[in-house]
């Protein structure tokens, strides 16, 4: 945790944050003066999720993601919060930076969608195209700005040269300079409504999306794929896997890191509701988090061919199936608890 | 996960730190810092590995004469011709069409300073390729 401070001289207290959207929404809500942690946010604005997308082609391999689609976090939370938000994109970027300097000359911090590519603070091998990164800008300094990046322990210098590019990258899912800023926040939110459509919501998409590739299906569909990945050519099968653990444990925050983040919103929301079976389900969620990193440790000794006789693809396949059915089993329970309360 | 279980590896970080939620002794969810985690490494050596082989192919196919220079440079800020193409405003074809040295030769300066402008070299560097 470290102060800073934006354009207009108030203090902003950058706290460091498992995920990037989560964390710049929570900061927004901060500096408006609404306490909200980052796995309240997560909660509310329904992040965890899980989808296989064999079709989608990133690198040349299939995406497997861990949350739901950038943006839909912020966009939700606002939404279930009673924040109304600017959101602006833009076309030319000297227009969109030229917006920016204006907002931030008002003392408002902003919110951005960036390439973390062009972000050239993070080290090397953080840095792959990807356009889903969030980032706060606090103030401008000569010759850049002040960012806060919640994925870090401290605010951090970005030039304007890389902050245009970062912004106005293009490629799948491009930002066209994305950037949102509150306008007004109500100052009292109502918290046990919002998590009561924060977890509904995302009850049903685990639970109800007809589809093989999204949430528990999912789960299933990827844990069969590996499982008959194994019979196959080993180096192939080994990318593929190694592809599905860099999208769990890196690339943003990671699967079994937002199992983690999930339990913690469960435990605060435990305490808000006074609910036993909450606490109990957030236990349960750690560890399911739990077996979603042995899942990564057995994948990685698979890699690294350490004892193979062991070691095998229908093993980690197997652990994943596990989780499918423990988080099959949590979100129905979820589903059941939360129809209970009352607003 | 506990608190005292959050990995701390020395990995690629370069001394930064991710927050990883973790419960503390009264079974409450905090923050922790982790410096890294070994797992993590091996899957980002494997992709990072994949890459780094894939441009060293590129810059012997270059100096071979095999492909453009344009090829390398897109290569080394991880673009696909797709990416490229549209950073730079030139249609996907022609951008592949330029991977042929002998096209590649031939540009004009101003496409030449297109791809300099995408690609955040100058259009010496774009031009070349390091030797080793």
């Amino acid at each position: 945790m470290q102060t800073d401070v934006t354009s207009g001289g108030k203090p902003f207290i950058h706290q460091h944050c498992a995920h990037c959207e989560t964390g710049v929404t929570a900061a927004l809500f901060r500096d408006k003066g609404v306490e909200i942690s980052e796995p309240m946010v997560l909660g509310i604005g329904s992040g965890i999720f899980f989808g296989h997308l064999p079709f989608v082609k990133w690198v040349g391999l299939p995406i497997s993601t861990y949350r739901s689609q950038p943006g839909a976090v912020f966009r939700k939370a606002a939404q279930r919060l009673g924040g109304e938000f600017v959101t602006r994109s833009y076309r030319n970027a000297q227009k969109g930076m030229d917006e920016l300097r204006r907002v931030l000359k008002t003392g408002q911090i902003v919110g951005l969608r960036t390439n973390i590519y062009w972000l050239s603070y993070f080290p090397n091998r953080f840095r792959f195209q990807f356009n889903g990164h969030n980032i706060v800008v606090l103030h401008e300094i000569e010759n850049g700005f002040r960012v806060s990046d919640p994925v870090l322990e401290h605010p951090v210098d970005c030039l304007t040269e890389d902050l245009v590019r970062a912004r106005f990258a293009r490629g799948p899912l491009e930002p066209h300079g994305f950037m949102y800023y509150p306008e007004s926040v109500n100052p009292h939110p109502d918290l046990r409504t919002a998590c009561i459509s924060g977890m509904k919501d995302t009850c049903n998409m685990m639970l109800k999306i007809p589809l093989p590739i999204f949430g528990i299906r999912g789960m299933r569909f990827l844990a069969k794929t590996i499982i008959r990945s194994g019979k196959g050519d080993f180096m192939e099968a080994c990318r593929q896997l190694g592809n599905i653990v860099r999208m769990q444990e890196e690339v943003g925050t990671g699967g079994a890191g937002f199992r983690y983040m999930y339990a913690a919103f469960l435990q605060e929301a435990a305490e808000m509701f006074a609910s036993d079976e909450l606490s109990q389900l957030s236990q349960e969620m750690t560890a399911i988090g739990d077996i979603w990193r042995e899942f990564a440790v057995v994948s990685a000794r698979i890699i690294k061919k350490r004892n193979p006789a062991e070691e095998t693809f229908a093993k980690a396949g197997g652990l994943m199936l596990v989780c499918a059915g423990r988080e099959e089993a949590l979100f129905k329970d979820l589903q059941r608890v939360v129809s209970k309360f009352k607003a | 996960m506990k608190a005292n279980e959050v990995p701390q590896d020395e990995t690629y970080y370069n001394g930064e730190k991710r927050a990883c939620y973790a419960l503390n002794d009264e079974g409450k969810y905090v923050v922790v810092p982790s410096a890294g985690w070994s797992v993590e490494e091996i899957v980002n050596g494997l992709a990072v590995d994949e890459l780094a082989a894939s441009l060293e192919e590129t810059r012997k196919a270059v100096l071979a004469g095999v492909k453009s220079p344009l090829a390398y440079h897109m290569e080394r800020r991880q673009m696909t011709p797709e990416i490229l193409a549209k950073t730079a405003g030139i249609a996907a074809f022609r951008v592949k069409r330029h991977f042929r040295p002998g096209i590649f030769a031939k540009l004009k300066m101003s496409v030449l300073e297109r791809y300099a402008q995408a690609l955040a070299v100058t259009t010496q560097e774009l031009a070349t390729v390091p030797q080793k």
